[in-house]
């Protein structure tokens, strides 16, 4: 077969790939670098080690050089000359390419895109990721068309008509406002929210809400859910017993970073390298705990050099992970197969990661290095302490020191009679108070003939013993070092970052293993992708510095394509966790620079971005879907409409918190963990040891309805109800969270009591709140939870539900109290059990709705 | 009476319940499953939940898997793993070592030990610990089995034993999560998942990886990693059902809503979620309504599948009296056999409390009575039900204990500790060798001398007797395509009849 045909072949992928149109030219990053990394780059890659015949098809001078057995790999311009081509299409088993025993085939159209590529000269461009974002990137023209609101529009514009779409139109107020605030803060907006943005008529009424959110507290925490999955932020140790540890502190500092706004640069260098800054406040060396947050194990019989080098593997993967948007793991033991990263980069990595001071098989809650976290309250009342304390220090000792006529006179008299024992107490018993010795020997010297130092330490033995006043200040001084040791120690401690002093040398790790050093290395990051300015010192501050400089190719791209996709589903580019040469290519390649230069021009404003994407007019759009859209554009990548999907697990149970009124919207942000209801004791049944630590047990009052994000995360045993909605287990750092749907998240919040219980609270609300006739009722129910009144569809098969368990519970009333004890907050007694009860079943029907747990 | 009027009218289907011949039930289980396809997400969420009958006309042999087809004939259909966390000591169960006991209390050979890892030995002199039972010949096999396991030993001539398992960790964590996954490092899918993931579910009421737990609170603490999806979808997770409390976590109605009650709120849910379906057309939509249903059909099947019940007297003259204790091992052993028969994918019993560090004669006897007869009856049963043909029955430790003494010497409470280069275990059904003794370990039981069988070669042959090759069921994550067996494994025609 020849390549002539490949137009047709090609017309027909681009049928499967709609954010492709059919293609007039190859291009070597989106339509080759993909096949060849898929097929050829294990054995003709990057990698020296499994290189085979001295061949590399990811370089060009490799490819294209003559080789002695005949025509070279590549002869740009002549597909029919090129040995690459021919081996792929041979039949002879012992010529084909990829040999016949790899299992995966490159398909007929990959090697039809390969002769195009060829014939059009075979040219080669770098990995688009690893080059900085282009800075000259022109807006698409719109001319005329008035649909875009802002400049991210006129990108996605020009791409709806290359690919003969239409926007949608703009989706309703209540859709909109109940949009944002479920992207902004993770809450349904009020009622009165709600009715606020609809008799707002000014013309940047939605911009005003979006303010509003953006500047809410609840912001930081919505934002902070998605950051601590990437930081693989938990309160327990992950490996072996899975032991608690305190780590809240950093989840406040998160919270606090994006309320308010950390330049996104700042909040990088903080959490990398917060402990190295010069002068490091508290909040900096708070942030440094980003890198205490990995799994770390205490099992006995463990070696401890395996875990710290593991522990430092977990620091390379997640900081690459985080900042890189590329996987290094496969660099630990073999140079990476299609990314251009040698195992000795990532040793290179792993020199700025394991100089921490730490015990790898950690056995307390707050393993070193650890420090005190005081609130500013907390730090002022420390200070007034240790004045106090300093002071009553400096009475005693001055009252200890100072010549005084009359203190000096009955000492003079005192020590006639001071021997070395108490007439009272046995020589023998004396003889152990050294200090009494001492003192005695000093005594038995004429005064005259003391030393300072002599006649100083007697003077004080004296006056603490036989000096009421003296007496009185030891005992307040005893006092007030008490006071500031007991309030200090009872100020929260957390795990952060450290140095070592003399710096720990790095050797490569063969094939990963602990045991096996080869040759040494020194901090330094991959070529590729530059390096670090010269005479830095290569500790995690240049490391970090590195990752924020203005030309980096890849930290900007990285954050605002994950910005992107928290709001649009899908990142600009789809594989959101790897920008490397087999991730997606982006979407919308000029609109992902365009950002992220913005992003960098702006101060890395975290904010301004989120701004940026939720006023677009692509944002706006309605969410609904056409069959023949569906299918053209099954992902919503183009964004011909609206996005909508389903919220996380945490969101869908703080929605129903709100909804019922369980939660307290105005209770301050952050704080220690928290354990909401969990049935049975899911942790004693898993656990090592009877310690009671092992056992779950709920807190009580509004703990219980605190945000999901203060939900204490065991690594070993996931909150359930969190699990059933794909939340990870944060044992690894996590990009993106699979939106799965299954019959176990049915009965999450069918059945969860969380659930049963908001469901009955939401339903008194109802009957307190919502006006007298069911039909009111049903509205204000609606409106509360999805910030629209109902159908007239909707409304039938509620008053349905209602009346038939209405009917059931006037019958049963013992059923009827039984779903109302549901939880632990108390039922209002006024109401009607058959009512009430039977608005319970309604509200559970509402919480199981899909749109209540969608964004939409 | 009101209370019943409901309770009929439900009855009556009056109700918008849904019905598999309802033409727009269909049209739009078609059009979610479709667009499930064409999005990618959860095309084996599907498998494992959509209608059988549906799937298949739409996928062939495997419903609704990542697999489009096996890549040859298979064996075996289905898995129960029988995980013995903590570890067995191989050489008082499985592999006897005469010239160990000979030399039990004198140094161990250095040429053996001397640069090998240890756990808890570290730094300790190295001392040889025969075993103190007894091992004898059983069956036609006539193949050698301690008197801790009397009845194992009934059906030796069902099993292979291999004494010759091979791992890589010496840590249980990494050990456990090692055998699962096939890497020491937590984030990869287990074996369970991976099954789950590439040959769907047969089962629409009821997951395709199913868990039960067994032992106590001294045995090593479980992680649900254990069973985990890695960067799987979570659909693809081991459900565990659990012997107190909920057979599934939140399968129960709550007080105050019966089944009937159920099924109203539920109708309301699907009415309204079908409204919505029609007025913005996201595939999502259907499927949860989907998975609702299959809800609904579980809050029936699971309480159905733990309810044992009914079963003949017969069945607990095999089990023991033990069977009808939830939370045992035996009960275990008899749900597990319940769930091969409704064709579950992966089935993985936990038991715990191998960890014989210290006082191993007393330790290892306890679970042993806890073990063996669950373990003799499970695949008794099997075999009587024609079930063994295509079940694989494999029961193994993450690793096996050390022919050196940990603690006492003394034949009445000496220890072993965690040992990587050699564990004993065995395999049964599912095309697999039986009456068999795969591998031989040196005379001290220290090291394999021949055949070995790392875990990942188990896997890679477990796979090709699921009709899989392991090299080609892969998940791209991270631009990587990862495999149960990652780069390595070969599959051992040795272990296959």
């Amino acid at each position: 077969m020849g390549w002539f045909c490949s137009v047709g072949m090609i017309a027909a992928a681009a049928l499967w790939t709609p954010c492709q149109s059919v293609r007039a030219e190859v291009l070597f990053n989106r339509d080759i670098r993909p096949i060849l990394a898929e097929h050829c780059f294990a054995c003709h890659g990057p990698d020296d080690k499994t290189r085979q015949a001295d061949l590399r098809l990811d370089l060009p001078e490799s490819a294209t050089a003559p080789r002695k057995a005949g025509q070279a790999a590549v002869t740009p311009g002549k597909p029919q000359a090129s040995e690459m081509i021919r081996r792929m299409l041979s039949d002879d088993p012992g010529e084909r390419m990829p040999p016949l025993e790899v299992a995966k085939r490159p398909t007929a159209a990959q090697i039809d895109l390969l002769q195009q590529w060829i014939a059009q000269g075979a040219p080669y461009e770098g990995h688009w990721a690893f080059i900085p974002p282009r800075r000259d990137i022109e807006l698409p023209a719109v001319d005329g068309d008035d649909w875009p609101r802002n400049e991210v529009d006129r990108f996605i514009l020009a791409k709806l008509r290359q690919e003969k779409l239409s926007p949608a139109p703009q989706a309703d107020r209540t859709t909109l406002i109940r949009r944002a605030s479920l992207d902004l803060t993770g809450l349904p907006p009020t009622l009165e929210e709600v009715d606020a943005f609809l008799n707002d008529s000014s013309a940047d009424a939605y911009e005003k809400v979006v303010d509003r959110l953006l500047s809410s507290q609840a912001y930081g925490e919505r934002m902070a859910v998605y950051w601590l999955d990437l930081a693989r932020f938990a309160d327990s140790d992950g490996y072996h017993d899975d032991t608690a540890r305190s780590m809240w502190q950093y989840r406040d500092y998160v919270i606090q970073a994006f309320n308010r706004n950390k330049p996104f640069d700042r909040f990088t260098i903080e959490q990398l390298a917060g402990d190295q800054l010069p002068g490091a406040t508290l909040e900096q060396k708070i942030a440094s705990a980003f890198h205490r947050n990995g799994p770390t194990s205490s099992e006995g019989g463990a070696d401890a050099l395996e875990y710290a080098a593991k522990y430092a593997v977990d620091r390379v993967n997640t900081t690459a992970e985080v900042w890189l948007g590329v996987t290094m793991h496969c660099a630990e033991c073999h140079d990476h197969k299609y990314d251009p990263f040698t195992t000795k980069e990532y040793y290179q990595l792993f020199a700025f990661f394991n100089q921490v001071p730490e015990d790898p098989l950690i056995r307390t809650v707050h393993a070193p290095p650890a420090i005190r976290t005081p609130t500013p309250e907390q730090q002022e009342q420390l200070t007034l302490l240790t004045h106090a304390d300093e002071a009553a220090r400096e009475a005693l000792e001055t009252a200890l020191r100072t010549p005084r006529e009359d203190w000096d006179a009955a000492q003079r008299a005192w020590e006639t009679t001071f021997t070395a024992a108490d007439v009272d107490v046995s020589t023998e018993e004396a003889k152990k108070d050294e200090k009494r010795q001492a003192m005695a020997a000093i005594a038995a010297v004429a005064p005259a003939e003391r030393n300072q130092e002599q006649t100083l330490a007697l003077r004080a033995y004296f006056r603490e013993r036989e000096i009421d006043e003296v007496k009185s200040l030891r005992a307040v001084y005893d006092a007030a070092a008490k006071a500031r040791r007991d309030f200090e120690n009872a100020i929260p401690m957390l795990r952060v970052m450290a140095t070592v002093p003399e710096p720990r040398p790095t050797y490569i790790l063969v094939r990963g293993d602990y045991r096996t050093h080869g040759e040494q290395v020194y901090p330094a990051v991959p070529a590729v992708l530059g390096r670090l300015p010269e005479g830095i010192e290569g500790d995690r501050l240049a490391l970090a510095t590195w990752l924020t400089a203005e030309d980096h190719p890849l930290t900007a791209r990285v954050m605002v394509n994950r910005l992107w996709q928290l709001v649009f589903g899908v990142g600009i580019v789809k594989t959101a966790e790897d920008f490397g040469s087999r991730g997606d290519w982006p979407s919308h390649p000029e609109l992902l620079d365009y950002l992220a230069v913005r992003f960098i021009e702006s101060g890395w404003d975290v904010k301004a971005m989120m701004r940026l994407l939720v006023t677009s007019a692509a944002y706006r759009q309605d969410s609904s879907v056409s069959a023949e859209l569906l299918k053209r554009d099954p992902q919503n990548r183009l964004l011909a409409r609206g996005p909508r999907f389903r919220l996380a697990g945490e969101f869908i149970r703080d929605n129903a918190l709100a909804i019922s009124g369980l939660f307290d919207r105005d209770r301050p942000v952050g704080g220690p963990s928290v354990k909401p209801y969990q049935p049975g004791d899911l942790w004693r049944e898993m656990s090592y040891g009877d310690s009671p630590d092992k056992s779950y047990i709920p807190s009580t009052g509004p703990d219980l309805y605190r945000r999901g994000l203060y939900t204490f995360w065991k690594r070993s045993i996931h909150y359930p109800s969190f699990a059933a909605f794909d939340a990870p287990n944060r044992e690894v750092c996590t990009v993106t969270r699979p939106i799965t749907n299954t019959p176990l998240q049915a009965f999450v919040t069918l059945n969860d009591v969380t659930f049963v219980e908001a469901a009955r609270v939401f339903a008194q609300r109802i009957l307190v709140e919502g006006g007298p006739t069911f039909d009111q009722r049903l509205d204000f129910a609606w409106r509360t939870a999805m910030a629209r009144p109902p159908l007239e569809g909707e409304r039938d098969a509620m008053r349905r539900l209602y009346e038939t368990m209405h009917e059931h519970y006037a019958v049963d009333t013992d059923a009827a109290l039984a779903l109302l004890s549901a939880g632990e907050s108390a039922r209002d007694e006024s109401l009607d059990p058959a009512q009430h009860a039977a608005w319970a079943a309604v509200c559970n029907a509402i919480l199981n709705l899909d749109e209540v747990i969608t964004k939409e | 009476m009101a209370g019943s009027d409901w309770r009929r009218a439900v009855g009556q289907g009056n109700s918008p319940t849904m019905k598999h011949n309802d033409p727009i039930n269909l049209a739009l289980t078609r059009r979610q499953f479709f667009g499930r396809m064409s999005t990618g997400i959860g095309s084996a969420a599907l498998a494992t939940l959509l209608g059988e009958a549906m799937a298949q006309r739409a996928l062939g042999a495997l419903p609704g898997a990542a697999l489009t087809g096996y890549h040859h004939a298979p064996r075996a259909k289905r898995i129960i793993f029988l995980c013995m966390s903590g570890g067995p000591s191989q050489i008082d169960l499985l592999d006897p070592k005469p010239r160990l006991n000979q030399m039990s209390g004198q140094p161990m050979p250095e040429s053996l030990t001397r640069g090998e890892r240890v756990a808890q030995l570290q730094g300790q002199q190295l001392v040889c610990m025969g075993s103190r039972f007894k091992f004898r010949r059983h069956g036609q096999s006539g193949a050698e089995i301690s008197e801790l396991l009397p009845y194992t030993a009934h059906i030796v001539d069902d099993i292979t034993i291999m004494r010759s398992m091979v791992t890589e960790a010496i840590n249980h964590d990494p050990a456990v999560t090692f055998i699962q996954t096939g890497n020491q490092q937590p984030g990869r899918p287990t074996m369970g998942s991976w099954l789950s993931y590439g040959l769907g579910s047969v089962n629409r009421n009821l997951p395709a990886f199913v868990v039960l737990v067994s032992g106590t609170q001294r045995g090593q603490n479980l992680h649900t990693r254990y069973w985990g999806s890695g960067f799987l979808p979570s659909v693809h997770q081991g459900v565990q059902f659990r012997s107190s409390g909920d057979p599934v976590l939140f399968v129960s109605n709550p007080k105050g809503i019966d089944a009937a009650g159920r099924r109203r709120i539920l109708d309301a849910i699907r009415e309204v979620n079908l409204l919505k379906h029609e007025a913005v057309g996201d595939p999502e939509i259907a499927t949860r309504i989907e998975q609702y249903e299959m809800a609904y059909r579980m809050q029936t099947s699971v309480p159905e599948l733990m309810d044992t019940s009914g079963e003949p007297s017969s069945t607990f003259e095999l089990y023991g009296e033990e069977a009808h204790q939830p939370g045992t091992f035996a009960a275990n052993c008899l749900l597990a056999r319940r769930l091969a028969e409704r064709d579950v994918r992966f089935i993985q019993i936990y038991h715990r409390d191998w960890d014989h560090h210290g006082s191993l004669p007393e330790g290892i006897k306890l679970q042993c009575k806890q073990t063996d007869r669950g373990c003799y009856a499970l695949i008794t049963d099997l075999k009587q039900r024609g079930l063994l043909d295509d079940t694989i029955v494999i029961w193994a430790g993450e690793f096996g204990r050390t022919p050196m003494a940990q603690g006492s010497t003394s034949l009445d409470n000496y220890g072993r500790d965690h040992h990587m280069k050699t564990f004993a275990g065995w395999i049964a059904g599912g095309g697999f060798k039986a009456g068999a003794i795969v591998g031989e370990t040196d005379e001290f039981g220290y090291d394999v001398v021949k055949d070995p069988v790392h875990v990942h070669d188990l896997h890679a042959t477990i796979l090709h007797q699921l009709g899989i090759d392991h090299r080609k069921l892969t998940y791209r994550f991270q631009g990587r395509d990862f495999r149960l067996t990652d780069v390595h494994g070969n599959v051992l025609g040795g272990l296959l009849g």
